[in-house]
Formats: structure tokens, C-alpha cells, sequence
């Protein structure tokens, strides 16, 4: 079969695809960023936070599992599929407790470049949930700080098929679900700070950290002061609109 | 044009907001031109003197003259702003609700300030209880919580730059006209 | 029954945070007494426990939005010895002065021209209407150019090694995250010389305001008290770093050349159940005389000299309206403040020609401690910060005395003495009056942000109550 053979649209511009491949790494490849947090580069797409909601041929699916499809058009830069994404992105902030202003991982967090992204700027419309969520501080190199996790699963991934750890795995159901380790606590299992779970850039937050260095970049030098999220992927960055 | 009326007010916050707004720097020139203050810390307006058209609300509420003060900064503004986290979201005061794990956190804050310290000198073991203290609040709520607010800037605190652009907005009637580019929660 | 009334001055305004004035008159409005209130708490020592002591700088500052960088500092400095950080590269400790004086000099500026200036200029009884800073810009617009200048230029200096104006991330435990580039450098340089002639021409009022009006100066809000600072080893001004000297009213030393470290050996902090901010004292003196003031005035008072040529003629200058005795004027605080000033900028400007600044090497680290205490001279006074940290990192102990919490008591006495001279046996409380009452305040650019560690603030108040305690007059003029 014949390398980029399936040609599709998104927003209208032709895009082309290998058979098997997500929509998202089609659109990736051709220099158009559909926003996403629980799928990042070189783990199994496991399409739960949503994010990278579209439209495909008027249904909504998730761009990070829907494989590309002969002539099919996808919606993914409309005001419908940014406020949709909005308000994900909204729900994840105060279901959790996010103080950026304190956080190690502010600037390059993927949850706040995409608030930046998405323009929230309306006062809220939901509640802050304010849940009580531990800190595991009990390993010498790695802390978990679960105020802020949006459980995206990406270190449970990392740990399982890339460490063959199963470190971290979710505990708890529903509004409850949140993200724990196989063992009393951090310091209990046999997570090392080299396993790449616990990597810059896995959490896409500041929920796992490696202790003692945080700050170290300078505001102005961290990862999104410089280019908003996307940017990386995009052709031509669009910024955004409202 | 009539000067816009504008006032501000900083309810639990560190004024950090307000300082911001004074990094417009030498665009305070222009400022002072477009607005006219009523109420404000910066200046001896206790009261309102009259109606305005906007308010900008820095900080969230810790105690019950702080719901009190936006109460009547509703009534008496036609467009409420909540400006930086703490109005936005209760800023970092809201450790106090929820990260720091605690069943009585208001007492337990109260306790290791006045009670608890050993470098503490409190013969009656009281905690500060005079009539002419407001009374604190069990938790720390959001403007919004309080009352409808209208628009937001966060940020802490939004810069100068940002709040520029944003009153600039707000006072041709534009308000949600930021550039996400300047958005920034930290 | 002898019937009083309590006037409540609310909020105090021109004033960073929140607070309030009360004032109890008797039937012939004599002042039986008057309290500065500080009206919100936030819970700042409880709440950072549990979190990982490197975020600790970066939380504390938010104490206070006006100036963020001494809390940042200070909490960094007691960091440092946590992480066994026993001498920082001459880099890390340059760019973290070079943050300090720029922060004092832009804090130093607000409160004299934006914040101050309105009372000096236009008077205290003048039209409150007008009586702000907006009334400055007005009616003298090169001086607020000025003042909004330097202001800019010591805000810029932060964000040159902060990254942020206000609540940066510049300082971390055992050193910073950045140096200064050259191209930051040299726009620094090219206004030093506009700020320094500024500097001199802002001594120059605050002196000559003195001067004008020496015997009200000398009879405003005047009362002994004891004085306390660091100084450097050899007796001269150091803002960043040094040991703890404190003087008697008399000029006497009651210790020196303490190291901060050992703090809590000397001073405690009392409660009192009418305000959130409590009261330090010198233990040895007891808490009803241990009382004493930190800030401009008292580091005018209790150090030997300054080390920078203009201001350090300024100095000598201020030291012979009271013959070498330690001043106890309250709006002497002015002009102590704008020597400050001037100082920051000396420094700066010698700090923006050390190559040092470009260093690389910016962090240190060493033995791992469980204990940390750091204390800087913050623009309004001795700022103490003291900590504990467990083998996880996470903080289990804070106690915090901000600067503003160390004038308490003599907030509370300038309160008192001004109620007393200007409103005592008067048959008609004026605004004009009341603002007598918060020009004494002012004078100590209080930071009720601060002294609440909460994250809250202080408009000042006034409110009269009769003797049963009910409220008579709210200051008619404000309702």
C-alpha cells in the first residue's frame, strides 16, 4: 500500500494519511495542532481526557484513538470544538486544586499552556471543588503531589510499558479516581528517578516532580513563555481565536 | 468623552494587583485622563461618592467585611472585574480550604499564629476576639461565589501591560479583547 | 457613667493592606485611648506546612504584593541553610543584592511620591478630593514623572533578575536562577545617572520639608523608643545582610553584633485581643518596655555610617539635627527614607559595572540542615523568617515577624499621641483631623499585608462609639 494514501479533510484542507494512523498523528504530520493532554509522543493513545475532542463527519470523537478514514471531514478548529474544549480544560482546573502562582510547573505546564491557548477569560461557571488530595513527599528524589493531577495516565503508561514497573496506577472511582502507587507510598515502591514515569515531560502538570529543582528556570525561559502550545506542530501558528 | 468612573479595592489580596496597575508607569499620564477615581486605595475616598461604571476587584474573601465591601462594590458598579488568582480563584489563601488537610483550618491557623509558637508571649491564651475585628470567614471564597462578577484578569498579578490593554478594553466597551498571548496564571 | 465614644477611621487608605483606627473619647472628647487594628489574617505559618521548602520563596512573597522580593529573599536566605548553602558565588549573592536594592528603591518611591507625597505637598487638612496621587500628577507633573520613574526603574531592575515585577522566581534555595546579560546591564546604565540625580532631588524635598516645618516635625507623633536593625560588622548600613543591633532611647547599645541566627534569644512577640498583628519586644526589657521601631528611622539611628559617598553625606547631615542622639521623630521616617533611596542607587549603579553580574556559577549547595532562618532589612524594617524542614523536604514549622509588625507598638503610640494632640477637647471632629491620625500612620508606610500574614490588606478606618459601645459616628464625611 502506497505511503499517505488516504486523503481526508480537516477544516477543510486536504490532508493525507497512512492507513492505521490516528487522526491526530495524520494532522501532526501535516502542521495542524489539535490540542490534547492525555496523549503525548511515545506512549499508547489512550483517548480518555477528551481534549482532543472533534467532529468527524458531525460526530464527536477523540482525535488521539480515531484512526484517519478515506474522505472524511473533520471538524477541529471551530467555535463549537474550542468551547467544548474550553470547558474540559475548565472542569480539569477546579476539580483539582491548581495554584499556578506557587507552582513549580507553571510555564511549562501543558494544562496552563492550554488555558492560555483556549483564552479563559470568562468568569467561571463551575464551582471549585477544592477536593482534599495527599502529598506522598516519602521518596528522597520524587515527590507526587496529587492536588494536581488531572489524571491523564501518562506516567501509569510510561511506568508500565516503557519502565515494565507498574509503579502508578489509578485508585478510586469517579469524581474519586485519582492516581496512587503500587506500594504504601512513594518511597515504598521501586520507582528511581531515572525511570523515564517520572521524566520531565510525562506529567504534563506539576503532580510528579523531582524534588529540589524546582524553579530552577527563570519566568521568561521556561518551556511556554516563549511559544504558546502547539506552536511546535503548527506550519502556521494560527495564536488563537476566540 | 466623559471620563469613565472607575474604582478599585483590594479585599484579601497582597496588593500585588494594584501595584501592578501602577507598572503602566508613565501611561498613568493618559490614564488619569480617560477615568476618573472614585473609591480606591490609592486615594482618600472611603465611600462612594458616586456611580460607577467599573470596578475592579483585586483579592477573594477572608472575612465577612470583605463580602460586605463587594457586596457594595456590586450595587454601586455597572461592570464588576475580578483582577488577579485571589479574586479569580481564591489565590493562594485557598490553601487554607482544602491543601492544607485539616478539619478546622481556620483554628488551626489561628492557633499556631497566637497559641501555638514558642516565641509566642500570650498570658491569657487568648486569640485576637475584639468587637472591632470582622469576622473570618470558615473558608476562603471566590469573588464569584459572593457575587455575579462580570469579566476577569488573571494572573499573579496580571501585568501592568495586561491590565493597560484590558482597562484600554473594557473602557471602549471591548472587554474580553485580550490577546491570549498575555494570559498568564502565575 | 462616664460616657465615651469610639471614632473608627475605615479603611485607612494610602496605606498597603488592611486596617483600621479606633478612638475612644470621653464626654469632653478628651482620647481615652486609640488603636491601630489589623483587621485580616490569613494563616500563612500554618498553611505552608506540609508543602516542600523550595516553593517556600516563592509562596511567602505573596504574603505581600509591595515588596514581594524581601519575603522572596529572606525566605531564600533561610533556605540556603537548609540546603547547607554556607557562602553563596559571588554571582548569586551580587544579583540577589542587586534584586534587593532595586525592590527598596521602588518601594521607597511609592510610598513617598505616590503614597505620601499628597500629605507633604498639599497638607493634611487639604481637600481630600484631591489629596492623592492623581492631585500630584495634576498640580506638579514633572515631580510625579519623576517618582513614577524611579519607581519604573527599580521595578525593571527586578524583572531583570526576578523574571516578573512582582512575585518573580529570581532567588532558590542556594543561590538564583539567572545572572544579568550585558544587553540587560546596559539599558540599566544608560538612566543610572537620570535616577541618581532624581535621588538627590528627592533627599533634597524630603530634607527641606523638615527644614520648612522643624517645629512640627519635632512635635508630630515624637516619643522615645528603643531602635533595632542589622548592621554590617563594622557598624555601617547593610540592607541584605548583617548581625542585630538594637539601641536604647537613649542612643545606649541594649545588644550588638548578634547574629540573626539567634533571634528568638532576644525578641518575642506578644498578643493583644484587639489585632491580628502582634507585638515584638526586646525580651530582656520585658514585654511592656521592650517595645521598639525598625524601618528607615531606626537604621538611620543605629548604624555607625554609610558606605556610599552621597548618601553617607546625607546621613551625617540627618545625624546632626539630633546631635548623634537617635531621632524619634516619626516624620523623620521621610527623610531617612529617601536617603535609603539614594543608597539603593549608589549600589546599584556600582553593582551594574561588576562583571561579577555575568557570572555562570550561580548555585551552591552542601550539608543538608533541618533548620533555616533568614533576615533581611525590607523597606519598612527588620523582616524575620524561621523554619523547619523534615528528612521528606516538606516545611513542618514557620514563624514569621514582618517589618511592619515590629512598629506595632509605636504605630499604636503615634495613633494615640496624634488623637490626643489633634483631636482631644475638640467640640467638631474634622476630616482634616482624622487624617492627622493617618499621616502618623503613614509615616511607617505600614504593610498590613504583611504584618496579617494573610493575604489581605488594610484601608484604614475611623469609627466613634458611644460608652455602651454603639456606633455613634462613622466619619460623616466618608458615608
Amino acid at each position: 500500500m502506497v505511503n499517505n494514501a488516504i486523503v481526508f479533510k480537516i477544516d477543510g484542507v486536504e490532508v493525507r494519511g497512512k492507513p492505521g494512523q490516528t487522526i491526530m498523528h495524520a494532522a501532526d504530520e501535516a502542521g495542524i495542532y489539535i490540542p490534547r493532554l492525555c496523549d503525548v509522543e511515545g506512549l499508547e493513545p489512550q483517548g480518555s481526557c477528551r481534549v482532543c475532542t472533534v467532529k468527524i463527519n458531525g460526530r464527536t470523537a477523540a482525535a488521539c484513538t480515531q484512526p484517519v478514514a478515506p474522505g472524511i471531514e473533520v471538524e477541529n478548529d471551530t467555535l463549537e470544538i474550542r468551547n467544548c474544549r474550553r470547558d474540559i480544560v475548565r472542569m480539569l482546573f477546579h476539580e483539582g486544586n491548581h495554584l499556578c502562582p506557587c507552582c513549580e510547573a507553571s510555564g511549562r505546564c501543558e494544562l496552563q499552556a492550554l488555558g492560555y491557548r483556549l483564552g479563559i477569560l470568562q468568569p467561571d461557571k463551575y464551582p471549585y471543588l477544592q477536593p482534599v488530595r495527599p502529598v506522598d513527599a516519602s521518596h528522597p528524589d520524587i515527590m507526587l503531589d496529587t492536588n494536581r493531577c488531572i489524571r491523564c495516565g501518562r506516567c501509569i503508561r510510561a511506568s508500565r510499558h516503557m519502565d515494565h514497573k507498574n509503579v502508578f496506577g489509578y485508585i478510586g472511582r469517579g469524581i474519586n479516581k485519582q492516581v496512587g502507587v503500587n506500594g504504601k507510598n512513594l518511597a515504598q515502591t521501586n520507582v528511581h528517578i531515572d525511570d523515564h514515569a517520572v521524566a520531565p515531560g510525562i506529567c504534563p502538570v506539576g503532580c510528579i516532580i523531582q524534588k529540589r529543582r524546582g524553579f530552577y528556570d527563570p519566568v521568561g525561559q521556561r518551556r511556554f513563555d516563549l511559544h504558546p502550545i502547539g506552536t511546535e506542530i503548527e506550519k502556521t501558528p494560527k495564536g488563537i481565536k476566540k | 468623552m466623559k471620563k469613565k468612573r472607575i474604582s478599585t479595592i483590594s479585599l484579601a489580596g497582597c496588593f500585588g494587583c494594584h501595584m501592578s496597575l501602577l507598572d503602566i508607569d508613565e501611561r498613568i499620564l493618559e490614564l488619569v485622563k480617560l477615568v476618573e477615581f472614585d473609591r480606591s486605595p490609592v486615594n482618600d475616598l472611603k465611600r462612594f461618592k458616586a456611580r460607577c461604571d467599573i470596578g475592579f476587584i483585586e483579592g477573594g474573601c477572608c472575612n465577612e467585611e470583605n463580602v460586605h465591601t463587594l457586596r457594595k462594590f456590586r450595587r454601586n458598579c455597572d461592570v464588576l472585574v475580578a483582577v488577579g488568582q485571589c479574586a479569580v480563584m481564591g489565590g493562594l489563601p485557598v490553601m487554607r480550604n482544602a491543601i492544607m488537610h485539616s478539619k478546622d483550618p481556620l483554628r488551626e491557623c489561628l492557633e499556631t499564629a497566637y497559641l501555638n509558637s514558642p516565641y509566642v508571649y500570650n498570658p491569657t491564651n487568648d486569640i485576637p476576639n475584639d468587637p472591632a475585628l470582622p469576622l473570618i470567614l470558615d473558608k476562603v471564597y471566590t469573588c464569584a461565589e459572593v457575587v455575579k462578577m462580570d469579566y476577569q484578569i488573571p494572573g499573579c498579578p496580571p501585568s501592568g501591560d495586561i491590565l493597560w490593554q484590558a482597562i484600554n478594553a473594557l473602557l471602549n466597551g471591548k472587554p474580553s479583547d485580550l490577546p491570549s498571548e498575555v494570559i498568564k496564571f502565575d | 457613667m462616664t460616657k465615651t465614644r469610639v471614632i473608627e477611621i475605615e479603611p485607612i487608605t494610602r496605606v498597603e493592606g488592611h486596617g483600621k483606627v479606633t478612638i475612644h473619647l470621653d464626654d469632653h472628647n478628651n482620647v481615652r485611648e486609640a488603636r491601630l487594628h489589623v483587621v485580616e489574617f490569613r494563616g500563612f505559618e500554618r498553611f505552608i506546612c506540609g508543602r516542600p521548602y523550595w516553593e517556600v520563596p516563592v509562596i511567602v512573597q505573596r504574603l505581600c504584593g509591595i515588596c514581594p522580593v524581601s519575603h522572596h529573599l529572606t525566605a531564600s536566605k533561610a533556605m540556603d541553610m537548609i540546603v547547607g548553602a554556607k557562602k553563596l558565588t559571588p554571582t548569586a549573592e551580587k544579583i540577589r543584592r542587586l534584586m534587593h536594592y532595586g525592590q527598596i528603591m521602588q518601594s521607597h518611591v511609592l510610598h513617598f511620591f505616590h503614597l505620601s507625597s499628597p500629605d507633604l505637598l498639599f497638607g493634611f487638612d487639604s481637600d481630600p478630593e484631591s489629596r492623592n496621587v492623581f492631585g500630584v500628577i495634576e498640580k506638579m507633573p514633572e515631580l510625579a514623572v519623576q517618582g513614577v520613574m524611579m519607581r519604573k526603574f527599580g521595578q525593571e531592575i527586578i524583572k531583570a533578575t526576578a523574571g516578573k515585577k512582582i512575585h518573580g522566581t529570581g532567588a532558590v534555595p542556594g543561590g538564583v536562577n539567572k545572572n544579568l546579560s550585558i544587553a540587560e546591564r546596559d539599558v540599566f546604565l544608560r538612566d543610572i545617572g537620570q535616577m541618581k540625580t532624581w535621588a538627590l532631588g528627592a533627599l533634597d524635598i524630603a530634607k527641606k520639608y523638615t527644614f520648612d516645618n522643624l517645629a512640627a516635625v519635632q512635635a508630630f507623633a515624637v516619643f522615645n523608643s528603643s531602635h533595632l536593625s542589622l548592621v554590617r560588622e563594622d557598624g555601617a548600613l547593610d540592607l541584605y545582610h548583617g548581625n542585630l543591633r538594637a539601641l536604647d532611647a537613649g542612643g545606649n547599645l541594649i545588644f550588638d553584633q548578634v547574629d540573626y541566627r539567634r533571634f528568638n534569644e532576644y525578641l518575642m512577640e506578644e498578643v493583644k485581643p484587639w489585632s491580628y498583628m502582634k507585638f515584638p519586644f526586646i525580651k530582656s526589657r520585658g514585654h511592656i518596655d521592650g517595645w521598639y521601631r525598625v524601618g528607615p528611622l531606626a537604621r538611620m539611628n543605629t548604624c555607625g555610617f554609610i558606605d556610599t559617598p552621597e548618601a553617607g553625606k546625607a546621613l551625617v547631615e540627618f545625624k546632626n539635627l539630633t546631635r548623634g542622639a537617635p531621632n524619634h521623630m516619626s516624620l523623620a521616617y521621610h527623610w531617612a527614607r529617601m536617603i535609603e533611596t539614594l543608597h539603593c542607587v549608589e549600589n546599584i549603579e556600582t553593582l551594574l559595572n561588576d562583571p561579577d553580574l555575568q557570572g555562570t556559577d550561580l548555585m551552591v549547595k552542601g550539608e543538608r540542615a533541618g533548620e533555616g532562618i533568614g533576615v533581611i532589612e525590607a523597606p519598612r524594617g527588620t523582616l524575620f523568617h524561621h523554619y523547619k524542614v523534615d528528612a521528606n523536604d516538606q516545611v513542618t514549622f514557620c514563624n514569621l515577624i514582618v517589618s511592619t509588625t515590629n512598629n506595632n507598638e509605636a504605630m499604636n503610640r503615634a495613633v494615640k499621641q496624634v488623637a490626643q494632640d489633634h483631636i482631644s477637647g475638640k467640640p467638631k471632629i474634622t476630616e482634616g483631623m482624622l487624617n492627622h491620625v493617618e499621616v502618623a500612620v503613614r509615616a511607617y508606610d505600614p504593610c498590613l499585608s504583611c504584618a496579617t500574614h494573610a493575604i489581605g490588606k488594610m484601608p484604614l478606618a475611623i469609627e466613634m462609639y458611644d460608652a455602651d459601645g454603639n456606633l455613634v459616628d462613622r466619619n460623616s464625611q466618608y458615608i
